[in-house]
């Protein structure tokens, strides 16, 4: 199988940029994505939810706007009627229960880090970030640079799900932005 | 005036010096100045010409409501006009600049003006030169037009760089449960109180310093602001300091404007200069203080007329004595402790009070400083030739005044009152509301979450403004579900032991004087009443009419005058003739903040396909199409775009070209009910298409016009992967959704973007598919009987990578589309090109795309632009008689089947070595005017007929102008071309070449 190549190619450069001092954010694009989407209908989805929780051993599927994390993966509840599975293979749905969807290359993966990382997440984006607002395992969707994007909060940081043709322009975007804060490209 | 820095006191640091430039002269000043301040230490006096007459100005203030010293601060691409010294922080190499002066402000040629001030009235401009008679007689602006550009030139204040601003500027978000504006000690007690209840509070100053009007004050209040603030910092407050909150929005919003290194002599080449926040509270707290105004009197503008807060803030803030011989003209309480300072800081001091009597208390403690003391008195005109050097005095006589003598002096200060500071409620849509007995407007209650406090809400001693503070503090507390101890009741509006005396201008029987009630532009007290004499009664149309507070300061400064002296002029009270609306911003907001990073490349976002690279190291020449880069042509060695894309267009008839059409939108459809969803938004029959076959499909908008096309290809029984043109993706994907959420719940369907997903490939041409039976891991797929035209296949190209292909033609020619994962898109690009290659194959882009789809007169987005029916484009045969559909109602009114109606065609020029651009109008040959028959969308030199072609609406269509040529009109350009309308397909019409 070929390698696959990031959207970020020739744009992104590890190392240490703006702010002299201590390192205020840390950007690292995650490669090789692995996500899908699961699909319920109405009267489905508890079932579906069932199947989702199942494989992440979890005892139910996250509700609107959370998530849930194991070694497995990570469900995120994206929509009503939707969940990304991430980190591993969706489960099997009939038509009748549903539908699944390969978005694996759909997406460009960039986690966001650091002691200011949710200020500079805030520089770009219009959610209350706030502990008891967007805790660890909060999802939302949201715009960035006229760009609609997914934000994930997790142990490690934000993450943000780009759409892949506008990866580079948001890209520069949050670069230079983050440069006020001192910041590394991982 | 000639002020001077005082050996000690104030709140800067005398152990240091900056250096500054004004006007060319080196001068300095100490941390903690303002240029303001700065400049009037080393005793200058005039700042700034005014707008329309060239009258010398000085400082008026020591704030935001500056209406003189308006001045240029910085060089070169960095000038930035208009600036109010008082409030720009003085640093080491700052560079300063009168404006609206030659060659200087201290003598100005341009103060030539002010002689013919008599004729210089509210409206004199609009007056004489608009509509002149007898050459413009009722008619037109167009000799106003011309004499507009001169007017401007001599009128005005600075002016900004041509320069592209060097700076970067970012926009921020933030959200709070309480948001305080102004730090003052309501603000602060306000903050400390929500905050100390657990609340998470953001209190927001415009200054650099904390404190509000407690920096004014003398040095033993001190104590208190430090206590404040260390207050709310211990409660978890926080803070930022030179940030205005210049606007108030719905749902708690608040429009904040931070200088990030506006004082700053080398700025941080990572910060940006100004960050323009959106903040969402749950609570507003308006702790934003009150404005000392000024009455009219005779040549109140001259420097050395400043309010009498401003003289205070100078001395205590800034340790500059502003005048050696001081005049006070008052009709209030609030001048009696700045008298007394100012007299025990050296200066002589004289009071004139309006009133007839002043509370004993104040009398004598101002008196035993040595302050001399007239009631009944005011000021009428000040003396002397720029500056003042003296002050004619009125005193009361009857209801109105007499001329009463004179007094020198060298600083005139008046106080004609406070205006709370009432901007930010007004922009939530409400009034604010006249308070006679204060003599100002107060902020009316809202029902929204907000509160106003201190001096803003009319209260006006210190230690009460610190109650209000904490009142409102209980307040949001309170709202937002909190529980507090603090039992305290809001303080008295007022505070003053004798009332305010309203005045608003004095005069006297007989004398002509130059009162000003709006300096910025200039507005004098005569104007407000010429205005009333020529018919002007709503406040609205006054302050359009002399363009009262319309400057700068958003008529901060005149703006209650002016409505006072209207309402004289009426007969009326301020309440009856009501108050003009403050809008935001509450002081200007540079555009670049507006803006933020959304400029040059970033503009908008730009949209680059998996194969961007790949594309522009294979010698791509970009172009823009929406937010997507696209390749428009490859050129090789010696070629133009010409050469370049007729060469592309005939590779792709002789051999087999490549080019990417990732930009197209592509959705998946699934669910047991995708069939019949699919049937009822395309005009064709989609119930029957076979799995692994494709079909082209039009959808109507709800109206009946066409709203777009493409592919849809069937995958599997209930799974569909539709394609829409670039221009019209996000839309038709909003549009199913919308269908889907609102109207068809009950149909078991999910659309999902997958456009990003998937990288796709065009290959086109006779030899195409030898190209991809060399590409895929299975050749057998590719032959005619295995995968016929309009086939899908899902297969795997060599490395293993997943494509699904589906055979269809854009071009004409035998073609495919080719998709991948889009991570392996490069990897696709390596595969086809070394196929198509040594066959002589090319790479091409949108203008060989375009020249071959004229040819072959499909149509694209310049075509269905929204005012095309179905029968228009010639496609009417897809719209299927036998079963109902979106637009399938609507489309079938009479308007929309006409006979007549433009219709699409085909264009060629009658001399075939002629050329006619898109855009031209369609006309009779004998009636080249008005609209026209119709008009041409595309146009490009067509290498398979070797001349110019279009295509084009025109009305009855081609069989309508048989035998008849028409004009293609282009007035503004080519000038007009005789052409032959044909039918749209202009090469292999009936399709051989695709059916290979």
């Amino acid at each position: 199988m070929v390698d696959r190549v990031s959207a970020l190619e020739g744009h992104y450069t590890p190392g240490r940029f703006g702010s002299a001092g201590d390192v205020g954010v840390t950007l690292t694009e995650v490669r090789d994505l692995t996500l899908h989407q699961v699909a319920a209908w109405p009267e489905t989805i508890g079932e579906v939810g069932g199947q989702i929780a199942e494989l992440l051993g979890a005892k139910s599927a996250p509700g609107p706007c959370s998530s849930c994390t194991n070694a497995a993966g990570s469900i995120l509840r994206i929509e009503p009627l939707k969940w990304w599975v991430f980190g591993a293979e969706a489960p099997e749905v009939s038509d009748e229960m549903g539908a699944t969807l390969d978005i694996s290359h759909s997406r460009t993966h960039l986690r966001i880090s650091g002691p200011k990382a949710a200020v500079l997440v805030n520089r770009v984006l219009p959610l209350d970030l706030r502990a008891d607002a967007f805790g660890v395992g909060a999802v939302a969707s949201s715009a960035l640079h006229h760009v609609g994007v997914t934000l994930w909060h997790t142990e490690k940081g934000y993450e943000l799900f780009i759409p892949r043709g506008f990866a580079v322009a948001v890209w520069e975007i949050i670069t230079e932005t983050a440069a006020q804060f001192g910041a590394e490209v991982i | 005036m000639t002020g001077k820095r005082l050996p000690d006191g104030g709140r800067i640091d005398r152990t240091k010096t900056l250096r500054f430039q004004w006007d060319g002269q080196a001068l300095t000043g100490h941390p903690g100045d303002s240029l303001a301040s700065a400049l009037m230490a080393n005793g200058e006096q005039i700042f700034g010409r005014s707008f329309k007459y060239h009258r010398p100005r000085g400082i008026m203030s020591a704030g935001v409501e500056e209406s003189g010293a308006m001045i240029t601060v910085g060089e070169g691409a960095r000038r930035d006009p208009n600036v109010k010294a008082t409030t720009q922080e003085l640093y080491n190499g700052l560079v300063a600049t009168g404006q609206n002066a030659w060659p200087n402000v201290r003598y100005d040629m341009g103060e030539v003006n002010s002689l013919f001030g008599r004729f210089l009235v509210a409206g004199f401009y609009y007056k004489t030169f608009m509509g002149i008679p007898p050459l413009e007689w009722g008619k037109g602006t167009g000799i106003w037009m011309q004499y507009e550009k001169l007017i401007r030139k001599a009128a005005g204040m600075g002016t900004a760089s041509r320069e592209a601003d060097p700076d970067h500027y970012e926009h921020s978000h933030d959200f709070c449960d309480v948001l305080v504006v102004g730090s003052g000690p309501a603000g602060l007690s306000a903050a400390i109180t929500a905050a100390q209840a657990g609340l998470d509070v953001l209190l927001v100053e415009q200054d650099h310093e904390l404190g509000g009007d407690l920096l004014n004050q003398s040095e033993n209040s001190d104590g208190k602001r430090e206590g404040l603030i260390s207050a709310a910092e211990a409660a978890g407050v926080r803070i930022m300091t030179r940030t205005t909150a210049f606007g108030l929005y719905d749902y708690g919003v608040a429009g904040l404007l931070e200088r990030v290194t506006d004082h700053l002599a080398k700025p941080d080449e990572h910060q940006p200069r100004q960050r323009f926040w959106t903040v969402r509270a749950q609570y507003t707290i308006l702790a934003t203080g009150a404005l000392e105004r000024q009455y009219a009197f005779g040549n109140n503008d001259r420097p050395s007329v400043m309010t009498a807060a401003a003289a205070n803030a100078y001395l205590h803030r800034y340790g500059v004595l502003a005048g050696r011989k001081i005049v006070i003209a008052t009709n209030n309480d609030s001048v009696y402790e700045v008298a007394a300072d100012l007299s025990n800081a050296g200066a002589s001091v004289s009071l004139l009070d309006a009133r007839a009597s002043v509370a004993g208390s104040l009398m004598e403690s101002t008196g035993s400083a040595g302050v001399a003391i007239r009631t009944n008195s005011a000021a009428l005109k000040t003396k002397g030739m720029r500056v003042a050097t003296g002050l004619e005095i009125a005193s009361a006589s009857g209801n109105g005044w007499q001329a009463s003598g004179s007094e020198s002096c060298d600083l005139v200060l008046v106080s004609g009152g406070w205006s709370p500071v009432v901007n930010l409620i007004s922009h939530r849509g409400v009034r604010p509301v006249w308070n006679a007995e204060q003599a100002c407007f107060l902020g009316p209650q809202t029902n929204e979450p907000i509160s106003m406090a201190g001096s803003a809400a009319g209260v006006w001693n210190t230690d009460d403004c610190e109650t209000s503070g904490l009142v409102a503090g209980v307040d949001a507390i309170k709202a937002l579900g909190k529980t507090t101890k603090e039992t305290q009741s809001a303080p008295q509006i007022g505070g003053w032991e004798t009332p305010i005396k309203p005045l608003y201008e004095v005069q006297v029987p007989g004398r002509k004087l130059k009162s000003i009630v709006d300096p910025q532009h200039d507005v004098t007290a005569e104007d407000i009443r010429l205005a009333h004499r020529e018919g002007f009664v709503s406040v609205e149309h006054l302050k359009r009419y002399t363009t009262l507070g319309m400057s700068t300061d958003g008529g901060k400064m005149g703006n209650i005058i002016g409505l006072a002296l209207m309402a004289e002029a009426l007969g009326k009270e301020i309440p009856e003739v009501g108050t003009t609306t403050f809008r935001p911003p509450y002081t200007p907001v540079a555009i670049g903040a507006l803006r933020g990073q959304s400029v040059d490349e970033h503009f908008r976002p730009l949209r680059r396909t998996p194969m961007h690279n790949w594309n522009m190291a294979h010698g791509a020449t970009m172009q823009m199409a929406g937010l997507w880069h696209r390749p428009w042509y490859f050129a090789r060695k010696g070629e133009g775009i010409t050469e370049a894309y007729i060469r592309e267009t005939e590779t792709a008839r002789k051999t087999v070209a490549l080019c990417d059409v990732t930009s197209l939108g592509k959705i998946a459809i699934q669910g047991p009910d995708a069939t019949t969803f699919l049937n009822r938004i395309y005009t064709n029959p989609f119930a029957k298409l076979g799995v692994g076959k494709a079909r082209y499909g039009i959808m109507l908008r709800d109206d009946g016009f066409v709203m777009d096309d493409g592919t849809t290809w069937r995958l599997s029984e209930n799974n569909y992967f539709m394609t829409t043109t670039t221009a019209h993706a996000g839309k038709v994907m909003v549009f199913l959704e919308e269908l889907l959420q609102t109207r068809w719940q009950d149909l078991k369907v999910h659309v999902t973007s997958v456009s990003e997903q998937w990288a796709g490939s065009a290959v086109a041409g006779p030899q195409s598919r030898d190209v991809l039976a060399a590409c895929v891991e299975d050749p057998a797929v590719m032959t005619n009987e295995a995968f016929p035209f309009m086939g899908v296949r899902e297969v795997t190209l060599k490395g293993g990578i997943p494509c699904r292909i589906a055979r269809i033609s854009f071009s004409g020619e035998m073609a495919y589309e080719v998709y991948v994962p889009s991570d392996y898109a490069p990897a696709m690009m390596d595969l086809l090109w070394a196929a198509a290659e040594p066959l002589d194959g090319c790479l091409y882009g949108l203008e060989a795309l375009g020249a071959l789809r004229i040819e072959k007169g499909h149509v694209t987005g310049a075509e269905l632009d929204g005012r095309v029916t179905i029968d228009d484009a010639g496609l009417g045969k897809m719209a299927s008689p036998k079963k109902s559909f979106i637009g399938s109602a609507l489309r079938q009114r009479p308007e929309m089947m006409k006979e007549n109606r433009p219709q699409l065609v085909g264009i060629k020029p009658v001399d075939r070595s002629e050329k006619f651009n898109a855009g031209a109008i369609l006309c009779k040959t004998d009636m080249v005017s008005g609209l026209g028959e119709g008009w041409i969308t595309a146009v490009t030199h067509s290498p398979a007929t070797g001349h110019w072609i279009g295509l084009g609406f025109i009305a009855g269509g081609h069989e309508a102008w048989q035998g008849k040529t028409a004009i293609a009109a282009d007035p503004v350009r080519k000038g007009n071309v005789e052409v032959e309308i044909v039918s749209p397909h202009m090469f292999d019409p009936s399709g051989e070449r695709m059916h290979g």
